[in-house]
């Protein structure tokens, strides 16, 4: 019995005993995308991530739209994180076009970022808790999100693709009582998931099925450039926001949570713990946020870079470090934009962590690489 | 601590939300409150006033029929389309009004932001659905109707947890 493989990928032809296995694109436990998977029994033998259902072409369509309305279209990889997304574009922008940001701009821009990260983590954990056959803890966090929705509903107007942050500031200022809401919120919000812990990350049916498996080691973490919570859970303390803080990461005190274990147990507590800090990361914003001032900067129509000059920006979204690559050429375009996301970094570890794991396991490792499908394909 | 115990603990967390609120937004009966009248841009300042980036609003005495907000959504939607505005309607010197097309429209409002002469806002609406590809094409004088929109609904959190009241 032979196996028509596609050209180009890793596995190679096998014996009759192992079994190749598509799992997706369709299937609800890959995304859009599909993992191809070969299996001996019940235990993977070998695994081939095959990205690239979703490509849409971001990088080739922001040469064609001006610094202003690439805005819409780059914040569409990730959704639900579509503020992070959008920061590192936003911030080189602003250095090729030489504007200087208001401080009070700042400080919104970083917590409708932190906001977002929570609701990204928040979606992810959902989907995680229902890969695990955990409907509660699927209902939960989808619930709880909407807290934060509404928050970023009343600042930027929409509630996931927000198109809030424009060279030079954000697009509006907060609205009047912002303030007393987003703490009110987003303290109920922090009580709620510690609520979590109990019922999700201290159960023993989860501790039994996520422990020691796909385990990444610290030098395998670092050797395959993974980033954000999957290197975090392997025992490295790496943090954009820390090592190279933009905006006014500088001024506030960021703690960055790190396990050692780097199994997917850990993998999924790093987000969780996350979340914990960005409510306190929004807390110290808006107490030092100024409480009045200018948060754009008027831009002309049109804005035009200086001449032949590139640069490369890169924040700490809720997946990893999130870079963007911008070439100009001294035109209203952008010569080339290319987007370095934490998604596929991540993804490039799933062979070494499938290999030797049961097939009912696929989907916890998997999914707690913090992997986004659209984005990584983008 | 044990793995009976660690279940228990499990069970007892998922058990204590029998007396909390119900956190769900029952939608077509309820629906959200929000703030102000929808976005909108002051181009004095070149900052806009926070709201809901729904329906557009379109102010005939204001406009001029420039086709700033046109040129602002090319690259973006192509959603906007400079019409003929009808005789009996109010014309202005180029007699072209935008009208906007909901199917393609993304809602990221940059065409308020083009606006020079407070002519186009956002309003609140954002029940637009229809049974028709041109039920949703919005034109001038469509647009210059101003939406009713139901608010009674805003999250209220209380020692029994949150809830829409």
């Amino acid at each position: 019995m032979t196996f028509n493989l596609p050209s180009g990928l890793a596995l190679q032809k096998v014996d009759e005993r192992i079994m190749t296995l598509n799992v997706g694109p369709q299937h609800p436990g890959s995304g859009h995308m599909r993992i191809i998977v070969q299996i001996d029994g019940d235990y993977i033998v070998a695994c081939d991530p095959d990205p690239g259902y979703v490509h849409r072409g971001e990088e080739k369509m922001a040469e064609y739209r001006n610094y202003i309305t690439n805005i819409p279209h780059l914040e569409r990889p990730v959704i639900h994180d579509s503020c992070n997304v959008l920061y590192p574009y936003v911030l080189g922008a602003e250095e090729l076009l030489g504007i200087e940001v208001p401080e009070r701009a700042k400080y919104v821009r970083v917590i409708a970022s932190e906001l977002n990260r929570c609701i990204y983590i928040m979606y992810w954990l959902a989907i995680y808790g229902i890969f695990l056959g955990h409907s509660t803890m699927f209902m939960w966090p989808a619930g709880d999100r909407e807290l934060l929705i509404d928050l970023m509903e009343k600042m930027t107007g929409a509630r996931v693709t927000h198109a809030h942050f424009v060279p030079g500031g954000v697009r509006n200022d907060l609205p009047p009582n912002f303030e007393d809401v987003c703490l009110r919120q987003v303290n109920y919000f922090e009580k709620r998931i510690k609520e979590y812990a109990a019922i999700f990350y201290d159960n023993p049916i989860l501790i039994a099925r996520t422990r020691d498996t796909g385990v990444l080691s610290r030098q395998d973490a670092i050797r395959y450039g993974t980033t954000g919570s999957v290197l975090r859970a392997s025992g490295v303390d790496y943090d954009l926001r820390v090592k190279e803080p933009y905006d006014v990461y500088d001024e506030l005190d960021v703690h960055t949570n790190v396990m050692k274990e780097g199994d997917s147990y850990a993998r999924s507590k790093i987000p969780w713990l996350d979340m914990l800090e960005s409510c306190n990361i929004i807390r110290q914003a808006l107490q030092k946020m100024p409480k009045s001032g200018s948060v754009r900067v008027k831009l002309k129509p049109n804005p035009k870079t200086k001449g032949l000059e590139s640069v490369y920006k890169r924040v700490e979204s809720g997946r990893g470090s999130l870079g963007c690559y911008i070439v100009s050429d001294g035109k209203v375009e952008p010569y080339r934009v290319k987007l370095s996301v934490p998604s596929f970094r991540n993804l490039i570890a799933l062979p070494n962590l499938l290999k030797g794991e049961k097939l009912g396991n696929m989907p916890s490792v998997y999914w707690s690489l913090n992997y986004w499908p659209v984005e990584a394909d983008r | 601590m044990g793995t009976a115990t660690g279940i228990i603990r499990a069970l007892n967390s998922g058990i204590k939300h029998i007396a909390m609120k119900r956190f769900t937004l029952r939608y077509p009966e309820e629906k959200l409150k929000f703030v102000g009248d929808g976005y909108q841009f002051d181009p004095s300042t070149g900052v806009g006033i926070a709201g809901l980036k729904g329906r557009h609003m379109l102010f005939h005495d204001h406009c001029t029929g420039c086709q700033l907000c046109s040129i602002a959504c090319e690259g973006v939607a192509e959603a906007i389309a400079m019409v003929k505005v009808p005789e009996e309607q109010k014309q202005n010197k180029k007699s072209i009004m935008p009208q906007i097309d909901y199917g393609k429209c993304v809602f990221c409002g940059l065409c308020v932001d083009a606006c020079p002469f407070y002519a186009l806002y956002m309003t609140n609406d954002y029940e637009l659905s229809s049974f028709s590809k041109e039920g949703l094409i919005y034109t001038p004088a469509q647009l210059q109707v101003k939406p009713y929109v139901a608010q009674d609904s805003e999250i209220q959190i209380s020692d029994r947890g949150a809830t829409h009241g």
